[in-house]
């Protein structure tokens, strides 16, 4: 986690493109391993299914009906495989597949919000990696490519990213700066360190001894609902937790983490909706936050899959990340005001940040940028009138955020409103949309805290930079992407400052 | 409280005697005693848009002829199952609920709203949750006009606008099928003039 100073940073050294790593010509198909594979495993169920039956046959049976099963496969998979092909056009991904109902997609990359790579364990075995491309749609417009060569994966991913920055394909990755890695024994600690699990886990124990003691069988009707939410809440995140590490580069957020299933996001820049930072009652004792965001295109089951972006980190981390996923702002200065309701809640609007903390035992703060915020709606039901009270909702894409001002007085909830209403349109200028970030001035830091408009309106005319193969370096820019607030000594103290890289 | 001090709130409290034909008459304290009208006043100087009265027409067909299902098929079951008292009972209960659909169908319309500010829609309804939506006209993805089959019959028609969070209900109901038509093609060319991308 502790890295040496940045004061002396230079980018790691580029390597050389070879011919044969060019993605962005040519066309491409899954691994030939994934025909022998699902041959393989067809037979193996077939056999196990229908061999017992055939066997009162006799065992020639079984033989003949599996080598006919065999070279039914193949002559399904091996088409199938050969015909599912893909490659890069320009700045579009082009998809073929299906055998019998041929199909076709064109991907624009630019519109892309994610890019994942995923190696369950058995992928890992056969050196094969799928590559997940994101898309706003939701779940069914998200481009996964199943059984990749581990190489081309990584190569593909670098590829469209660069494609989705606006630079040419060829370009080399963007370099990376540490951010957070996360120690085992933090991450099992706090795993552990939550009331929930705590008290599952003794429960466990005392009836399990109690079992033991009194030779009741019935207690394994209460231990088996009992192991099965601890495998899921504690065995779970901390097995695809486990050696997990976060860098930031021009190209976003880079998450890897896992250890059966190896998991490789970026999350490009201006592509996190909203984030919370929950902290539970017994990590609050230890500083310690997770970083939950939402993003267009971790939709349905991928929701809960990708959502998390920082695990566990100690409280200052967590905030740093905020600030770095929303840069030229700084969620701590924005002044929270209290309600006067049952519940604590503490909300504050200013330029750039809505912000909500509430949470009596478990404190969860929002964040959601006033230039991403969908619609705002001013929420009064039938008991809230009584009391004469009203809330407002700020509706993002979905996601585990779900920011709202809850218990405000009616006409305190309605300036709230306007407030948030014209912050939005001010800062959601046409300029400052995040596709081909690499081609705009929005993004790089700059010298004051306002951001010039007018500069940035004058960019846009020209997505395009460079002709492909020019192997510009843009990047590469250090300054690109990176928050353009000066280092506040509240968030990031001395100690911390030593990921942000000098200039 | 401080917290929205910078921004001029465009209008919190509204100009008197406005939209005299809806909620309220003139009799009623101002609006700044009131706190709730003031909360959901609409911006600016304008009043709400308010929808046509075929929407309470449709609301009520609706569920007249769900009460005069379900009083007259319950009704005639007891008539030969039980008795006659207990027939009466749901004839009078399922004119009940028609009685009460019917006043909540005017309420229900007269609670809708809509404005066309520069550069978001507000929509205003609900009777017993009462909601402002907020909707920026550059973060409108799809708008559309869907008018089912009594919708037609009454010549109204409902545009719909999707944003890329799914948690809102932005639609707006009850428009004469023109002005639904304008209005779409209204919102269309404003999403796209104030399009920023997600």
């Amino acid at each position: 986690m502790l890295l040496p100073p940045s004061v002396g940073w230079r980018p790691p050294p580029v390597p050389r493109a070879r011919p044969e790593d060019d993605v962005t010509t040519g066309v491409y198909r899954s691994h030939w391993m994934i025909v022998p594979i699902q041959v393989t495993a067809v037979t193996l169920v077939f056999v196990a299914l229908v061999g017992p039956i055939l066997n009162t046959f006799g065992f020639g049976w079984v033989v003949m009906m599996a080598v006919a099963v065999v070279f039914g496969t193949l002559a399904y998979a091996l088409p199938s495989w050969w015909y599912g092909t893909f490659g890069l056009r320009e700045d579009h991904l082009v998809v073929h597949g299906g055998l019998v109902m041929r199909s076709s997609r064109e991907v624009p990359l630019s519109r892309l919000q994610a890019v994942d790579v995923v190696q369950p364990l058995l992928m890992q075995v056969f050196g094969m990696a799928e590559l997940r491309i994101e898309m706003a749609g939701g779940d069914a417009t998200a481009v996964r490519l199943r059984c990749l060569p581990r190489g081309l994966a990584e190569r593909l991913r670098v590829a469209v990213l660069a494609h989705a920055a606006g630079l040419p394909g060829r370009s080399p990755e963007a370099p990376e700066w540490p951010f957070y890695r996360l120690p085992f024994i933090l991450l099992l600690g706090a795993l552990t360190f939550r009331v929930p699990v705590l008290l599952s886990f003794i429960l466990l124990l005392m009836l399990a001894t109690a079992g033991a003691v009194f030779t009741e069988y019935g207690v394994i009707g209460a231990l088996l609902p009992l192991t099965l939410g601890l495998l899921r809440y504690f065995w779970g995140p901390l097995a695809r937790y486990t050696d997990y590490y976060a860098s930031l580069s021009s190209d976003g957020l880079r998450l890897r983490y896992g250890m059966f299933q190896r998991r490789m996001q970026t999350v490009p820049p201006g592509r996190v909706q909203a984030v919370r930072v929950v902290e539970p009652l017994l990590w609050r004792a230890l500083g310690v936050a997770r970083v939950e965001a939402n993003v267009a295109g971790y939709a349905g089951e991928r929701q809960g899959d990708s959502a998390t972006l920082l695990p566990v980190a100690p409280r200052r981390r967590a905030f740093a990340l905020v600030n770095e996923l929303f840069p030229e702002s700084e969620a701590a200065h924005v002044p929270l005001v209290p309600n006067r309701g049952p519940v604590p809640s503490l909300v504050g609007v200013d330029e750039r940040l809505f912000v909500s903390s509430r949470g009596l035992f478990c404190l969860v703060t929002e964040i959601v940028p006033v230039e991403r915020v969908q619609t705002v709606r001013l929420v009064a039901g039938p008991l809230a009138r009584l009391t004469g009270r009203a809330a407002v909702d700020v509706d993002t894409p979905p996601g585990p955020v779900r920011a709202r001002a809850a218990g405000r007085e009616a006409g305190e909830a309605r300036r709230f409103l306007d407030a948030l209403v014209e912050y939005g349109r001010r800062a959601r200028v046409p300029a400052a949309g995040t596709e081909r970030w690499a081609t705009r001035s929005t993004l790089s830091r700059r010298p004051s805290g306002r951001p010039p408009r007018g500069e940035a309106g004058a960019d846009t005319a020209s997505p395009e930079v460079g002709g492909p193969g020019t192997g510009s370096p843009g990047s590469g820019e250090p300054e690109t992407g990176k928050t353009g607030t000066p280092d506040t000594p509240d968030e990031r103290g001395a100690s911390e400052a030593d990921d942000t890289p000098g200039r | 409280m401080d917290t929205s001090d910078p921004t001029p709130p465009p209008n919190p409290t509204p100009p008197e005697g406005r939209d005299p034909g809806a909620l309220r008459e003139g009799e009623r304290p101002p609006a700044d005693e009131r706190p709730f009208e003031a909360a959901f006043a609409p911006p600016g100087d304008a009043p709400w848009s308010r929808v046509s009265p075929a929407l309470a027409w449709y609301r009520r067909i609706v569920v007249g002829a769900l009460c005069l299902a379900v009083g007259v098929a319950g009704a005639v079951l007891l008539l030969l199952w039980a008795s006659w008292p207990w027939a009466v009972a749901w004839a009078v209960l399922a004119l009940l609920g028609l009685v009460a659909g019917w006043v909540l169908a005017g309420l229900f319309h007269r609670s809708w709203g809509y404005a066309e500010a520069a550069e978001e829609l507000y929509l205003t309804y609900g009777v017993f949750v009462r909601q402002l939506v907020v909707v920026p006209y550059g973060r409108m993805q799809v708008v559309d006009v869907t008018a089912d089959l009594l919708e037609q019959a009454l010549g109204i028609a409902t545009v719909r606008v999707r944003t890329a969070a799914s948690t809102a209900d932005t639609r707006v109901v009850g428009l004469p099928l023109t002005d639904a038509v304008r209005m779409r093609d209204r919102l269309a060319e404003r999403s796209e003039s104030f399009s920023t991308g997600l």
